[in-house]
């Protein structure tokens, strides 16, 4: 996995609800960037 | 906070409407995120790996977080906010 310190890949994807979500939006936030399996399995 | 996972726009809204969550949950149907931070390795890969990262305010990586556990997951995350 990428490691702490990386600078991390920008990004832009479509949401559940279908709006754009940019990870420059995010800028001067921390973000919690969760990758799970499939949707509705534990975890 | 922002979820992603290989799943169709439907299948996250199920997710999300399910489990009552507020936050994003991206589609990112293509692999092309999950391979830029190695939670994939193959744009045809069914699933991505659980990997969390959290990203500073300066957009770098400040953690990286591997875990085959949810709830120790869910609890290491809910120190960090």
């Amino acid at each position: 996995m990428l490691q702490a310190g990386t600078v991390a890949p920008l990004f832009e994807l479509k949401d559940h609800l279908g709006r754009t979500v940019k990870l420059s939006d995010q800028k001067g936030k921390r973000v919690v960037l969760w990758f799970y399996p499939k949707a509705d399995t534990p975890g | 906070m922002l979820g992603i996972s290989f799943d169709t726009q439907a299948e996250n809204k199920a997710f999300a409407e399910k489990f009552g969550y507020d936050f994003p949950l991206l589609c990112d149907t293509e692999r092309t995120v999950g391979i830029a931070y190695k939670a994939a390795d193959h744009p045809k890969d069914k699933y991505a790996k659980r990997y969390t990262y959290v990203i500073g305010a300066d957009g770098k990586i400040e953690q990286a977080i591997d875990t085959k556990d949810p709830a120790g997951q869910a609890a290491e995350l809910l120190k960090q906010l």
